[in-house]
């Protein structure tokens, strides 16, 4: 048995054993979180002044935030009110799942890394750099085709140019950690501010859209932008983009457990002492990882541009901060991205319902991304809740134990 | 690790013979001497051809790098980022990487204007940033001591809900993420000497800056002259060698954590009350100054000292930055804007990874 063998075993171990028991500590963080985020809002509640007639009265005090109302709104609100009889493709669904697409991209990219043992928390600034480059050549290719042929020519080359973009600018802090042993979470972030800042620059000078008061480039004529079938247009939703997500999804899921390139990423990832004994160039795997990170990143980017703005625009949203809570919240794996994209597809769509429908500032969500983060984070925690709670004492270790040996997970137990 | 940690005063000598073995040591630190070396050559280069070619870009440069103004500029914009690199330095050698340096300034940022708009009192509010950010550091320690949660993730976390949580309250107590300003206390001036040139700007300056000198000789002292300061660099270098000798590595570690929210608050307070007030908008008023302080005490090796006057270099770029902007120099505004993230990636690069302490980012368990 080789030592890469050996690092193999380890590793479907590893996974196998945690996969239920991530899957448990997700949700647990997930609901402890909301129930913070209750007790918030009832503490805002207090702290703000309303009349009386709008106040609600828990235990016989009154708030002028309302948790349920808002948590009403935040989920229900989000999925286009599904209860009430009235749901339609044209309502807030759509902006979920436009959420969603962009989520599961930026998700992906922070996995990716993250699975190589990188934390690139410069996917928000790989988007940014990808969603320029897409606004520009896309607008410079958009004059030389037209029509239904122009869509169907532009939109692949708008994402391509988008990933090939990004991708060179996740390269930078990769050959920066594999060759000057730079720590990459300062580096991403330090990216970070520097994609803004020369977007800003270009955006607001070179390749400013002279009709605009906003700092804008020309907007992409319609052909060149991701067509609204199924769902209505208003909310800038395509099917077609929410497919290329799932294709994602699959696709990387394959290239990391079926492929040489993804069994070299998770070795380094999880022993990369290992890995290099098992023969792992280490220096390339950080600098293709880091660099297919940026090129889902940068995908994400083209998606922007191309579905939802039609135009690149400073000030692009945290979709690439979000992706590391989507990341962190699926355990790294691709099909758990799909899934946690769709939640925070939720939370962000829901923030605009909240906001209309309250008075409870918007920020609250991002509180609980925060909070998210950090139970996950925890899970000796929950051990410890569970080992606490009378009568499921046994309960999180039985999960473990069955996560190691039962097949009831499919694709996770092929290794 | 090689030697046994704990024994020595002298810091320098002591982690510089533990790391001979690696041999890279010695290279990457003639990186550093290179890079101050560099540095130090570039300005007086400068100052010279300033002094001969006063019309030239080299002139306009040599007076913004002289002026009065310059120093006291760089002085209050490395206010926030020293103290809070003061604080990652404790933390960080005692075995736990803080990377929520910058949710801890955001948070003491907003609770400091918050209470001193309550309470009409400047250091009230300094002292209720220090508290706020003590608690979300007393978050952060029981979550990666406590419960040994990854701590660049638990550090994360502690950014994003400082993120969330200060617009937050803001945007419910005055109706928008950024505060009404409050009063700021007047700069002290110590007389004849605050008439120097250039160097006056030290001694007419905001309380914070005083404070921050004395909390850069308190660290050093710390470190290099008591029997804590031991126990903390013994519990990041060997924590099992510290409990066979009887301390507590998990106490020493909360304390460590804890002193740096106490310091990462009153960088953060300072901040916001020498503005009057707290701007939430985006990444805040705050905008990195936290991953700034990581690679300041990166690259001062760890020590106060060290950790300060990077942070001066930082600041002192930043300040020329302003000045630069101010006259119209003409590079734009949004790319000038962004060279200390340029500058912080370039030394980085040149001087790679810094010896982490052994432990660091390890969760300890007591051996009973």
């Amino acid at each position: 048995m080789s030592a890469a063998d050996r690092a193999r075993d380890a590793l479907s171990r590893l996974v196998d054993a945690s996969a239920t028991e991530r899957v448990l500590i997700s949700t647990a963080a997930l609901v402890l979180s909301v129930l913070i985020g209750a007790v918030l809002v009832l503490v805002a509640g207090r702290m703000t002044t309303c009349t009386a007639g709008e106040a609600v009265y828990y235990f016989g005090t009154g708030f002028c935030y309302d948790p349920v109302v808002v948590f009403d709104r935040l989920f229900l609100g989000a999925l286009g009110d599904p209860l009430s009889g009235s749901w339609s493709p044209n309502g807030q669904f759509a902006v979920t799942l436009r959420e969603t697409t962009l989520l599961i991209f930026t998700g992906l990219s922070v996995a990716l890394a993250f699975r190589a043992g990188i934390f690139n928390i410069g996917t928000q600034g790989q988007m940014v750099v990808g969603a320029l480059a897409t606004a520009l050549g896309v607008l410079w290719a958009s004059s030389l085709v037209s029509g239904a042929v122009g869509t169907v020519v532009l939109i692949p080359f708008g994402l391509l140019v988008g990933a090939v973009f990004g991708g060179l600018y996740g390269a930078v802090p990769g050959l920066l950690k594999a060759y000057a042993d730079a720590n990459e979470v300062i580096t991403t972030i330090m990216l970070n501010f520097i994609a803004t800042g020369v977007a800003l620059y270009l955006v607001s000078g070179a390749f400013k859209d002279p009709n605009s008061a906003a700092n804008q480039t020309v907007p992409l004529p319609e052909f060149a932008q991701f067509p609204a079938l199924l769902f209505g247009a208003r909310q800038d939703f395509s099917i077609v983009a929410l497919g290329f997500g799932l294709l994602a999804v699959a696709a990387l899921y394959y290239v990391l457990e079926h492929t040489a390139f993804g069994y070299d990423v998770r070795t380094s990832g999880v022993q990369p002492e290992a890995a290099e004994y098992g023969g792992v160039d280490a220096k390339r795997t950080v600098v293709a990882s880091l660099s297919l990170s940026g090129a889902l990143g940068g995908i994400a980017g083209a998606m922007y541009v191309m579905m939802v703005l039609g135009t690149f625009q400073t000030g692009i949203p945290a979709y690439g901060f979000d992706g590391i809570t989507v990341s962190i919240l699926a355990g790294n794996n691709p099909l758990g991205v799909g899934v946690a994209a769709l939640l925070f597809g939720v939370l962000k769509s829901g923030t605009t319902v909240v906001q209309f429908a309250t008075d409870v500032p918007p920020q609250l969500v991002g509180v609980l991304r925060g909070l998210i983060i950090l139970f996950v984070a925890m899970p000796e925690f929950f051990r410890l809740l569970a080992r606490g709670l009378p009568g499921t004492g046994s309960k999180p270790e039985a999960v473990a134990t069955d996560g190691g040996t039962a097949g009831d997970r499919g694709g996770e137990t092929d290794e | 690790m090689s030697d046994a940690p704990a024994d020595g005063a002298d810091a320098d000598a002591d982690i510089a013979a533990g790391n001979d073995e690696s041999g890279s040591f010695f290279d990457r630190y003639t990186t550093r001497a290179l890079v101050a070396g560099a540095t130090v050559a570039a300005v007086v280069a400068l100052l010279l051809a300033g002094l001969l070619f006063p019309d030239s870009l080299a002139g306009t440069l040599a007076d913004a790098l002289t002026s009065e103004n310059t120093l006291a500029a760089a002085l209050r914009l490395s206010v926030p980022i020293a103290f809070a690199a003061l604080g990652g330095i404790f933390a960080e050698k005692s075995g736990v990487i803080n990377i929520g340096l910058e949710g801890l300034l955001i948070i003491s940022a907003f609770s400091a204007i918050y209470v001193a708009d309550l309470t009409g009192g400047v250091w009230v509010g300094f002292a209720g940033g220090v508290v706020a950010s003590t608690l979300l550091a007393a978050l952060f320690a029981v979550v990666t001591i406590g419960f040994r949660a990854d701590q660049i993730i638990a550090g994360l976390a502690v950014w994003l809900i400082a993120l969330g949580l200060a617009p937050f309250a803001s945007q419910v107590i005055y109706g928008s993420p950024n505060t009404p300003t409050v009063a700021t206390s007047p700069s002290i001036t110590v007389p004849v000497l605050a008439d120097l040139p250039f160097f006056g700007a030290l001694f007419s300056a905001s309380p914070s800056v005083y404070l921050l000198f004395a909390a850069v000789a308190g660290s050093w002292y710390v470190f290099e002259r008591t029997a804590f300061g031991r126990w903390i660099r013994a519990s990041g270098e060997n924590p099992k060698a510290l409990d066979t000798a009887g301390v507590s590595v998990t106490r020493v570690r909360y304390a460590a954590v804890l002193i740096s929210g106490v310091l990462a608050g009153m960088g953060g307070a300072a901040l916001s009350l020498d503005l009057g007030q707290f701007t939430g908008n985006g990444p805040t008023m705050v905008n990195g100054k936290g991953f700034i302080a990581i690679v300041a005490y990166l690259f001062g090796n760890y020590n106060p000292v060290g950790a300060f006057l990077s942070t001066m270099l930082f600041a002192g770029l930043d300040a020329v930055q302003t000045v630069l902007q101010l006259q119209g120099i003409g590079i734009p505004r949004q790319l000038i804007r962004i060279t200390p993230f340029v500058i912080v990636i370039v030394v980085l690069a040149l001087v790679g990874r810094t010896r982490l302490p052994e432990a660091a980012g390890e969760h300890y368990e007591t051996e009973e």
